[in-house]
């Protein structure tokens, strides 16, 4: 449904989106995640034909942004950050402006208005001014408004940012409910929220692509942390020399103490195995423990390690 | 164009969901209601020398001072939010993320504006009957359409300048200042470089004489419908709106 390629923008000598490719499937969850600044309202506001890439190609629907780009707003859905809305008109009345805007015809108006009305949960304030209704419902109004039209795609930006607790777990659940029958596109610098809702991540830091895996994958990756008594390289390599080790990184060394990270293939809980090699050899061991990598190690990891090769960029210049 | 009327119809019901176009009919109501008193004044006067006397449909609206001075305010006072508030609000993502062209959302703004610029100048119609019907002062007609096609060409004009400079930032006063600046520049600086071409080197006052606002519209007033001025003022507004059009796409740069 989306198709990103090698997507950049500048906005001057600033790059703000460096190069990205991804592409996601109909029905589809992702949930675009990254530090405040790394480039997800850009990237979005590409891909809903508002700003034009420098260079790259995006397609959505099959439809390119930059040769036809009323086509593809026809199929999207977008609802930008904070939620603009002409505050004094009345939330059934902007529905209806919004679904003349977007070419809903004339005979199937009223249904869809009716529909997205009752799928957002606004039947109570249907007929209140914009501008009275608490920032929950301003957001909820947002959504219908996006998918008036019945979109394929529904790109939000930051739909919890700035609700209560109960309005974020509603919006979740709404935009669970809506990944049925769209292909749905978040951005969110809530962690949580992607846990919650999407079925997998794209993270993006200094606007470039860092991490872009499903979420039981990234939440499946485990390390292993030994420590031992004993000469390190030695130890090293009798880990290393075990089936299903990928690699072990020697993390803190102090006197005959040495520490290890071992990664293993498919994340295999291999600590039995491990300690018996160590034992073998005679070592002594103190420590043996399994880590589950969590969304969020990943991310601050990505995120970190993009932070430091645009500062040594940075430097090298 | 198809969305046209969709996009016109909430502007117009945006602009009397707020004070200002209430507040500009009552100041329009007020300068109307002023110059009709003197019109009649003069109408009873000049019984006695007609000679001297003004021109009545220039004195009731085309050469008044209130109404310059009116309608100087009111333009950028009405076209101000046009696009401004739209960029301030971040409303003008959804309308451009909607299968919506540039053109489309600028023509309705500026149909709107002129819209608005009719509403404005309607206090002034509202005594006219009561001249004719109560007074039995049987005025010709004539000037009195020249005059309204005339206002009309120019609002179209004034409009899609004021549309422009709206279109520049996000700052409702900012678009105004530039509005009225410009407009205050057309109105008067083209009647003094009128006066002193005219008295310095007379076979260019011909030319100059054409571009000064103020004569156009006495000259509708007195009921000559000159085409080359409707021309002018068009030819101003599209290329205006082509400049707005312009400026709208210019966002997808960054």
């Amino acid at each position: 449904m989306i198709q990103v390629d090698r997507l950049t923008k500048h906005y001057g000598s600033y790059k703000a989106v460096d190069g990205i490719t991804f592409s996601i499937g109909r029905g589809e969850i992702v949930g675009l995640l990254g530090p405040n600044g790394a480039g997800k309202t850009t990237t979005m506001r590409m891909l809903t034909t508002y700003l034009s890439p420098t260079s790259g190609r995006a397609s959505l629907a099959g439809m390119d942004v930059i040769d036809s780009p009323l086509e593809v707003r026809r199929k999207v859905g977008y609802l930008p950050e904070n939620v603009p809305l002409y505050l004094e008109m009345r939330v059934r009345e902007y529905l209806t402006f919004r679904a003349r805007l977007t070419d809903v015809p004339r005979s199937k108006r009223r249904s869809s208005i009716n529909h997205v009305i009752a799928r957002c949960r606004l039947e109570d304030v249907e007929n209140r001014i914009l501008g009275q209704l608490s920032r929950g419902f301003r957001q909820r109004v947002g959504l219908a408004a996006a998918m008036v039209h019945d979109p394929d795609i529904l790109i939000l930006d930051e739909p919890t940012s700035g609700l209560d607790p109960i309005q974020i777990r509603e919006v979740r659940a709404l935009i669970r409910e809506l990944g049925d029958r769209h292909t749905v596109l978040l951005s969110t610098h809530i962690l949580s929220e992607v846990e919650a809702v999407c079925g997998r991540a794209i993270i993006i830091a200094q606007g470039h692509l860092a991490v872009d895996e499903p979420l039981d994958r990234l939440q499946s990756e485990s390390l292993i942390i030994l420590q031992a008594r004993g000469p390190a390289d030695a130890i090293k390599r009798a880990l290393e020399s075990l089936p299903g080790v990928e690699r072990a990184r020697s993390t803190t060394q102090d006197d005959q103490l040495s520490t290890f990270e071992i990664k293993t293939t498919e994340g295999a809980d291999l600590r039995e195995e491990l300690a018996g090699r160590v034992c073998q050899n005679g070592w002594a061991l103190r420590q043996l423990e399994i880590r589950r990598s969590t969304l969020e190690d990943r991310f601050i990891q990505a995120v970190t390690q993009e932070t430091m090769k645009a500062q040594s960029e940075l430097e090298a210049v | 164009m198809r969305h046209v009327p969709t996009l016109m119809r909430r502007e117009l019901a945006a602009y009397f969901l707020s004070p200002m176009a209430f507040l500009i009919l009552l100041a329009f109501q007020l300068i109307a209601w002023f110059n009709f008193w003197e019109l009649l004044d003069g109408l009873i006067q000049s019984q006695h020398n007609l000679s001297s006397r003004r021109d009545p449909l220039n004195t009731y609206i085309s050469q008044s001072i209130p109404f310059w001075v009116g309608l100087l305010v009111a333009i950028p006072a009405l076209t101000m939010r046009l696009l401004a508030e739209e960029k301030r609000s971040g409303t003008i993502e959804t309308l451009l993320t909607a299968p919506v062209t540039e053109s489309e959302i600028v023509v309705s703004k500026w149909l709107a504006g002129v819209v608005m610029f009719w509403v404005i100048l309607l206090p002034f119609a509202v005594y006219l009957p009561f001249l004719y019907y109560q007074a039995k002062f049987y005025f010709d007609p004539g000037p009195l359409v020249a005059l309204a096609i005339g206002l009309t060409s120019l609002g179209m004009m004034f409009v899609s300048i004021g549309l422009f400079f709206s279109a520049l930032t996000r700052n409702q006063i900012i678009a105004a200042i530039w509005t009225f600046a410009i407009l205050f520049l057309v109105v008067f600086l083209t009647l003094l470089l009128y006066f002193y071409v005219g008295s310095r080197r007379g076979e260019w006052a011909e030319g100059v004489r054409y571009f000064a606002v103020l004569l156009q519209l006495e000259s509708f007033g007195l009921g000559r419908l000159d085409l080359r001025y409707i021309a002018l003022h068009l030819s101003v507004s599209l290329f205006m709106l082509y400049l707005t059009v312009k400026a709208l796409q210019s966002r997808r740069l960054g």
